[in-house]
């Protein structure tokens, strides 16, 4: 080499050294990949027999057991969620020797109407993506019949290659009762398989998942942990059975939840709301947040999405596409100004900040009305209610008394007292996409309305004090009026108690959380609490339909306007007992007028099926 | 015939050889990850294949920007790229995206994830070459070892803190071949190796005492001074007594790679399973081959990550004894083009970069396919140009960047 040339014989001793290491290493490598090189030898060409034969004759083929999906029972063990089984029946495209002959002998099997059991469009296709994808199996028939699997087991010879897998839909045996609380699962979408979140979790196309309610925030326990096991399969691809010496690893089942709800009062409250009128129940337990019935109306059939695709694309549409919305669960999701009930917050307000005391009365009497500058505020009651005091005017829902006190208090104390008997923010119940709601004072009522170019003033604290101009749903509205009848505390409101595992061991408990110290002071809760009783056993209360025999029941109607100009919304609030209280209502119900009318009896039969469920247990139990 | 190959030999000239060899791999590469995963539903975008397309185009981008460089500049930026890719192994402690088996080894930047071991491979070649380009290691003096065998404990560690044990040994074979391009004889090195092949062979009475005479003998033929015998002897029989504690230490999955080495029957689901079909899968595919997408084994989905770790399994089912002999016989031509850089050139710091780099895929080569043959363990080792993997891709690219580099400029240093 000519740039050598010039070199010293140190360089050239140097030269060969590294010749030397040069040709050692590769000897090295070559010896390296001469032991691959026999071993290659020894597996291909010497045992090449061998291993053809097993890999022809060693069908085992690792299936993927999908676990069982864990049941969602009510608080006395009731099972509200199970599964059932499925059968789909495919075809394994490599072990199908004639597609022509076994596409006609599909296309010849017709049920009992003379109609074919296989659709034409969705064989082809099969048959079609077969040519390429000849190692997956491919449904030709999603949730098949019992007769329909015997037919095509039964006929194996006839059908090489026409397999039957069983899984596991889920079931909610009383269809629409309570669907919102109890979510559905569907198979995974693309959008979640794009989302890592999903894809670290190992959810795969095809897998079926909870979507909405408490199916999809307890999913993690619901799944399970599906098992691997090896089957031998004979050569029309049907499973012969699992392969002895290959160990397999068995499918966990998914854990069970156990909720709060009471499916006695559930079925009261179901029964009470017809499915046409929009609206939603929520009843609560005070003291510990747990949720004992909860129901948005329009309801959906949450078995739908265990039907097949072809059922379920039709009934989607029809769910997916009505104006009522059926889809939404309005019990934490339906935000609604709280009308009149609104005036107990303001009420406390003004009794805690001194501002008012039992025996207030302000200047003006309602004479049907208030002027506010030149404004003309109406009372609902044309007639007027003259001088009232606190008691009265809650009891009558008297606006110009709470227009006066509003005015006094400035929205700032409102709202403080508001926020602590949890409206205007999310109180972590235990479903996806809870609502905050809305609190408004001067800076939020600037910013919403700045498009529109409106400025705060004054005067909006005469609309925002009787509850119009808030926002809340109707979880917040039986969080809060609880909360203020129990006196000690708002706690997080809750649809599960304890998560068990498929053999009843316990996995989790879920333990009650005080969101907030929600306390008045003594003197002020006993003049809430006379309040609420007298709307329902005053003379002239507008709440009195919630009367119940022997029990103290605290309520408060409310009619939130409704911007689209229709009928108003009625609320109504109930609690009881209220010495110590244990049962709260919310019942809201879009645009059907007054609270006390329409709202106010659905409350009643809850109230009344509650102390009655109660009355017998403690009657049976002397 | 004779002047073309003079030309190819011929140092200063670009090596059209190993470009050839290079993209011959790849193409088979993507030729196998295309069968390997021709059973998806994904747009031709989204698809492993054409990902590996787009990896093999960016890392042709950065080896010909590698070949714009000069050596120089690398001998220059050899110690802040180790620094460099410490600091990446030590965010991983922090930042690290988790895998599976608990395994951390990758930081997330939002749309790309990295591994910061791939790059630690390089950071560790390039320092240790800077190193040895001065400097030499004897036995006598055993303060010459200090140096590297700090700079090599301290990326190993944190990778085999991940854990990857596999990748760690990466580390471990690049060090080792550096020692004897630095001065050891094979005779020296089996000597500083005998305390570690004590920790294996103790598990076997008859292998340790065949080890701990050839060591004997060859410490007696060495004529080592009287206290580094003594050392070597002892560390021998520490190394013995120390491999219990070490096995009841070892992480649950390691363990059991290691014992489905031993018996693969012992895990026929996990890494047992893997062993037993990509066998099946080779043995199966017999001289010929069963020809390209008519791989049964592979098809059912026999074979687990057969796109990235056994791809050469699925090389082996489709095109036989005879497509795995022409692959082994490519990969062999192409170590022979690398660690031949270190005849053309004379300068250190050029010879044991070219001969490091080929290192680090002589042992992804050999580690990957005997593990497919089923005579190494299972480890997570790639199959040099052919398993897919954008980071491990990148890696492969920055080596064939220095080679070419290195055999055109490697005198201009």
């Amino acid at each position: 080499m000519p740039q050598n040339l010039n070199h010293s014989t140190a360089d050239i001793g140097e030269q060969q050294e590294r010749n030397l290491r040069v040709f050692y290493t590769l000897s090295a490598v070559f010896f390296l990949f001469l032991i691959l090189i026999f071993r290659l030898f020894w597996l291909q060409v010497v045992k090449y027999e061998d291993y053809f034969r097993r890999s022809e004759e060693n069908r085992i083929r690792k299936t993927i057991v999908t676990a069982e999906r864990g049941y969602i029972y009510d608080k006395n063990g009731q099972i509200l969620v199970r599964n059932r089984p499925s059968y789909n029946i495919s075809i394994l495209p490599y072990q199908v020797d004639n597609r022509d002959s076994v596409y006609n002998r599909l296309m010849r099997v017709l049920d009992t109407n003379g109609q074919n059991v296989f659709d034409p469009a969705l064989l082809e296709w099969a048959f079609e993506r077969g040519k390429y994808q000849r190692f997956r199996p491919l449904r030709i028939l999603e949730d098949a019949t019992d007769m329909q699997v015997a037919f095509i087991e039964e006929r194996s010879e006839l059908f090489p290659g026409v397999v039957s897998y069983v899984e596991s839909r889920r079931d909610y045996p009383y269809g629409t009762m309570a669907s919102h609380a109890l979510g559905y699962t569907g198979e995974i979408s693309e959008q979640q398989l794009k989302d890592s979140v999903y894809i670290e979790q190992g959810y795969a196309l095809g897998d079926r998942l909870g979507q909405k309610g408490l199916e999809k925030e307890y999913e993690h326990y619901f799944r399970g942990h599906d098992g691997v096991k090896y089957v031998e399969v004979n050569a029309y691809g049907r499973e012969i059975g699992l392969v002895e010496e290959m160990q397999y690893e068995d499918a966990v089942a998914g854990h069970n939840i156990h909720t709060t709800l009471d499916w006695n009062l559930q079925k009261v409250a179901e029964d009470a709301v017809p499915d046409t009128v929009k609206g939603a129940v929520v009843v609560l337990n005070p003291q510990n947040g747990e949720i004992l019935a909860m129901l948005s109306s329009p309801r959906i059939n949450p078995n739908i999405f265990s039907l097949n695709k072809k059922a379920l694309k039709k009934s989607w549409a029809e769910v997916a596409l009505d104006s009522a919305r059926p889809l939404n669960n309005r019990a934490i999701q339906g935000t609604y100004p709280p009308g009149s009930i609104f005036k107990f917050i303001t009420a406390a307000a003004g009794l805690e900040s001194e501002v008012i005391d039992s025996y207030t009365r302000f200047p003006k009497p309602c004479t049907g009305g208030f002027y506010f500058g030149r404004r003309y505020q109406r009372c609902w009651l044309g007639a007027g209610h003259g001088y009232t005091n606190v008691v009265s005017a809650l009891r009558e829902s008297c606006n110009v008394f709470f227009y006066q006190c509003g005015l006094e208090l400035g929205m700032d104390k409102i709202n403080d007292l508001a926020r602590k008997y949890g409206l205007g923010r999310r109180l972590g119940v235990d479903l996806p996409g809870e609502k905050q709601g809305l609190l408004m004072d001067s800076v939020t009522y600037n910013k919403r309305f700045e498009r529109y170019g409106w400025k705060w003033s004054r005067g909006q604290i005469l609309n925002l004090a009787i509850g119009q101009g808030e926002l809340v749903t109707p979880l917040q509205i039986a969080s809060f009026f609880g909360a203020m009848a129990y006196g000690k505390g708002l706690y997080r409101p809750h649809l599960v108690k304890e998560v068990r595992s498929s053999d009843g061991e316990l996995i989790k408990m879920y333990p009650i959380t005080k969101i907030s110290e929600a306390k008045l002071r003594a003197e002020n809760q006993d003049i809430i609490l006379h309040s609420m009783e007298e709307v329902v056993s005053g003379v002239r209360g507008t709440g009195r339909r919630a009367q119940i025999r022997g029990v103290k029941v605290g309520a408060k109607t409310g009619s939130a306007e409704n911007p689209q100009g229709d009928k108003t919304h009625a609320w109504f609030a109930a609690v009881a007992p209220l010495e110590s209280p244990t049962i709260s209502v919310a019942v809201l119900l879009e645009n059907t007028g007054s609270g006390a009318a329409t709202a106010g009896p659905i409350a009643a039969k809850i109230l009344q099926a509650y102390f009655s469920e109660k009355n017998d247990k403690t009657g049976t139990n002397p | 015939m004779k002047k073309i190959l003079q030309k190819v030999r011929e140092p200063r000239r670009f090596d059209f050889l190993m470009l050839g060899i290079v993209l011959l791999l790849m193409g088979i590469g993507i030729a196998m990850v295309y069968s390997a995963t021709a059973n998806t539903e994904l747009p031709w975008y989204q698809t492993f294949w054409f990902k590996q397309i787009t990896y093999f185009a960016f890392g042709w981008l950065i080896a010909f920007g590698i070949l714009l460089t000069k050596p120089h500049f690398w001998h220059e930026f050899a110690y802040p790229a180790y620094i460099i890719s410490l600091i990446g192994l030590v965010l991983i402690l922090f930042v690290g995206a988790t895998e599976s088996h608990g395994a951390v080894r990758w930081i997330s930047f939002g749309f790309i994830k990295i591994q910061p071991s791939e790059f630690a491979k390089i950071g560790y070649l390039l320092a240790l070459s800077r190193y040895f380009s001065v400097k030499k290691v004897s036995l006598e003096r055993l303060s010459s070892f200090v140096v590297p065998i700090i700079l090599f404990i301290v990326p190993f560690l944190l990778v085999l803190k991940q854990p990857d044990l596999s990748t760690a040994l990466v580390f471990f074979s690049i060090t080792l071949m550096a020692f004897y391009w630095s001065g050891l004889t094979f005779a020296e090195m089996f000597l500083l190796l005998s305390p570690g092949l004590s920790v294996i062979a103790v598990l076997s009475k008859l292998a340790w005492g065949g080890l701990m005479t050839a060591v004997t003998v060859a410490l007696w033929r060495r004529k080592l001074p009287i206290w580094l015998s003594v050392l070597i002897l002892t560390l021998n029989i520490a190394g013995g007594f120390a491999s219990y504690t070490v096995w009841n230490s070892l992480e649950g999955h390691q363990r059991s790679r290691i014992m489905t080495f031993i018996d693969p029957m012992q895990d026929p689901r996990g890494a047992g399973y893997q062993v037993i079909q990509s066998q099946l899968a080779i043995g199966s595919g017999g001289v010929h081959g069963k020809g390209f997408g008519e791989g049964s084994q592979t098809n059912l989905s026999f074979l687990p990550e057969e796109h990235t770790d056994f791809i050469f399994s699925v090389l082996g089912e489709q095109f036989g004894f005879l497509g795995g002999f022409v692959l082994l016989g490519l990969f062999f031509l192409l170590l022979v083009r690398t660690y031949g850089i270190a005849q053309i050139h004379s300068n250190l710091f050029v010879v044991n970069v070219c001969v490091g780099g080929s290192t680090i895929l002589l042992f992804h080569i050999f580690v990957n396919i005997a593990m497919t043959l089923g005579i190494m363990p299972v480890t997570g080792l790639p199959l040099p140009f052919l398993s897919y993997g954008g980071s491990f891709v990148v890696t492969c690219m920055i080596l064939v960047g220095f080679f070419m580099l290195m055999r055109v400029k490697g005198d201009d240093i």
